[in-house]
């Protein structure tokens, strides 16, 4: 199969900045590739640098120093609001650990909301978000307050919603961190389908029983990658 | 899409109601104070316009007693009816000349019973006023000098004294105890002379009001003159002022002792004190209306600092500055214009209030109600900029890990 790479990070580096001056230094020189259609785990300890490289992917960042390539665009120079807002809205789907659903919103909404912002009409909007939370198992929950879904079924509506602009990646930062194990395992059967359809999926996690969804495993430890190749065992 | 984000920012406010509402409440009472100036403001006016509409720019009035020396006014200082032959006499510039006599009785009519005011006159006096018989006819210059006892009534008086279908023309009224034959009544007028309302006020030969229905409280005659045309007033009045002068014998030193004012004269100062009213007020209400704004920018702060998560994350999903820009700028938008719609409904309700308790003269506008609703857009625009700015500009990544 050709290889083609989506995400490059070049001796990437993040620093912030505390209110007296000081700086901290977050991401050390991170280097790194991730190649369309690989589903790839994010692991280390906490303060590693995890959540902030996943941010820097997501252009939700500037970078401190280094390259971003982005399917070959140098886009970790770019800081027009409309071209990045573009590319967290089409070309990625972001996940979060606590869902950050718009909790006075309907699920249907919810997944709607990015089209929205796409600027597709409602009646496109609705269909595919319905479709989408069909596919998910939330086909009669539509409706549905996040407030009044269960913690699992607010992650798989926070999932379709992310999907709503057919991205081409996942970010996503912790996803089964706040789910029971089936719940989590439910996710992850839609990140590999997900990648099935030759996206890429990058994630954040402490949990092996979820780390072994992924083609390979990345460490990180004090702003550095240890180690960028590991695989556990798969069980699919 | 511009829609949408619209009823969004919609759905929000209603998330949160009180707090809607006692924002709203400053453009609400800013906007209904702006409406209750105009109309109070354009109610003066009408008020002042109607006081003289009686009056043509080419009137000039004169009064009798002032000055006349240590003692005050005098008999000699009082305006006579003497006076006016004189005037009519030597003045080369004046078209009708009356004379007035003027007090307050009590006027009855089978039961019914009254103050008004008595006007005692000549035939000029309805050459120069604006009075319209609907029925009957006005006295005569004989029925004047025979002292009659005649009386022509003036439309509040009708209003007041007879019941639908009662016969007016030929009744006899009782006025401060005198009996007098009814000849006719005028259409309402709305105006003012002087003090003294037309409508409310009974006209009957001025001879016959000096002798038997005012007597020694009739006091000053009121002259009421007419320059030939509006250029001739100020030559009319020093003309008058050398005329009296000499009759009630002033010697240089002294100063007069009746005061002339000519239309133009009264009407300004009057509209001048008006207009001074309206500024006043106006100004009030723009205070009013900045202190609301810098309330509905203070609730937009609250707002937008409650709601940084989900700045975080509406821009994690790919929402662009300006669509959060214009989400929190439509919030205060509609804060500030819905609270002025309530307050134009509030302010034209209000102002039959004001005119039925406030005893003030008030004309509803159109230029209050608009003003008014477009200030206080206005203040949702300006004031609801910064916060909403401030919203969009936040880190994202700052955004989402506030709670």
């Amino acid at each position: 199969m050709n290889k083609q790479t989506e995400i490059k990070l070049e001796n990437v580096k993040k620093s912030y900045y505390l209110s007296n001056g000081e700086e901290v230094p977050v991401l050390n020189g991170i280097d790194l590739e991730i190649q369309k259609g690989e589903f790839v785990a994010l692991m280390g300890e906490s303060g590693g640098g995890k959540t902030t490289l996943l941010n820097i992917i997501g252009c939700l960042h500037p970078l401190s120093g280094g390259k971003y390539f982005l399917e070959n665009e140098n886009i970790g120079v770019v800081r027009d609001d409309y071209i990045l807002a573009f590319i967290r809205n089409k070309k990625m789907g972001f996940i979060f650990q606590q869902f950050n659903l718009y909790t006075r919103l309907t699920a249907l909404k919810n997944v709607a909301l990015p089209a929205l912002y796409a600027g597709k009409e409602k009646q496109d909007r609705n269909e595919r978000a319905k479709k989408l939370l069909g596919s998910v198992g939330l086909g009669d929950r539509i409706g549905y307050k996040p407030t009044e879904l269960s913690g699992g079924q607010q992650q798989r509506v926070a999932v379709a919603r992310a999907l709503i602009n057919d991205p081409e990646i996942i970010l996503a930062d912790e996803p089964t961190g706040a789910l029971d194990s089936k719940s989590g395992l439910e996710v992850m059967e839609i990140f590999k389908d997900f990648k099935k359809r030759g996206k890429t999926v990058v994630m954040v996690t402490h949990t092996a029983e979820v780390a072994k969804y992924a083609d390979r495993i990345i460490f990180l430890k004090d702003g550095r990658v240890v180690s960028n190749d590991y695989k556990l065992k798969s069980n699919y | 899409m511009f829609l949408e984000i619209m009823i969004m920012a919609l759905e929000s406010l209603k998330q949160n109601k009180t707090r809607t509402l006692l924002s709203m409440l400053g453009v609400i009472i800013g906007v209904s104070t702006v409406i209750a100036v105009f109309a109070i403001g354009k109610g003066a006016e009408t008020a002042v316009d109607d006081q003289f509409a009686g009056l043509s720019a080419k009137s000039i009035i004169v009064f009798g007693g002032f000055g006349g020396g240590k003692g005050g006014p005098t008999a000699s200082s009082k305006l006579n009816i003497e006076d006016v032959q004189i005037i009519r006499e030597e003045a080369k510039l004046i078209g009708a000349a009356t004379g007035v006599v003027q007090g307050n009785a009590t006027i009855s009519y089978d039961g019914a019973e009254g103050s008004f005011a008595v006007i005692g006159t000549d035939l000029n006096f309805f050459i120069i006023s604006n009075l319209n018989l609907v029925e009957g006819r006005l006295f005569t210059s004989d029925e004047i000098e025979d002292k009659d006892r005649v009386v022509v009534l003036g439309s509040n008086v009708v209003e007041d004294l007879f019941e639908e279908g009662d016969t007016i023309i030929g009744s006899t009224i009782v006025i401060a105890g005198k009996k007098l034959e009814v000849l006719g009544y005028f259409e309402e007028t709305g105006a003012n002379m002087g003090k003294t309302n037309k409508d409310e006020s009974v006209y009957v030969p001025y001879k016959t009001a000096e002798t038997s229905l005012l007597g020694s409280k009739g006091g000053s005659i009121m002259l009421t003159l007419e320059a030939i045309d509006v250029d001739s007033v100020e030559l009319v009045t020093e003309e008058i002022t050398n005329i009296l002068r000499e009759e009630h014998g002033l010697k240089d030193s002294q100063a007069d002792d009746f005061r002339i004012m000519n239309a133009g004269s009264m009407v300004g100062a009057a509209q001048e004190s008006a207009s001074l009213m309206t500024t006043v007020l106006t100004l009030v209400a723009a205070i009013v209306l900045l202190v609301s704004g810098i309330g509905i920018m203070n609730v937009m702060f609250v707002t937008v600092a409650e709601r940084t998560k989900e700045i975080g994350i509406a821009k994690a999903i790919g929402a662009k500055q300006e669509n959060i820009l214009s989400q929190f700028l439509f919030e205060s938008i509609i804060l500030s214009a819905v609270g002025g719609l309530i307050g134009i409904g509030l302010g034209q309700g209000m102002i039959p209030i004001i005119s039925n308790f406030g005893g003030l003269a008030v004309t509803s506008t159109l230029t209050g109600p608009v003003l008014g609703f477009t200030f206080s857009a206005l203040v949702g625009i300006v004031f609801g900029f910064y916060p909403a700015l401030k919203a969009s500009r936040l880190d994202p990544v700052d955004a989402l890990r506030s709670e």
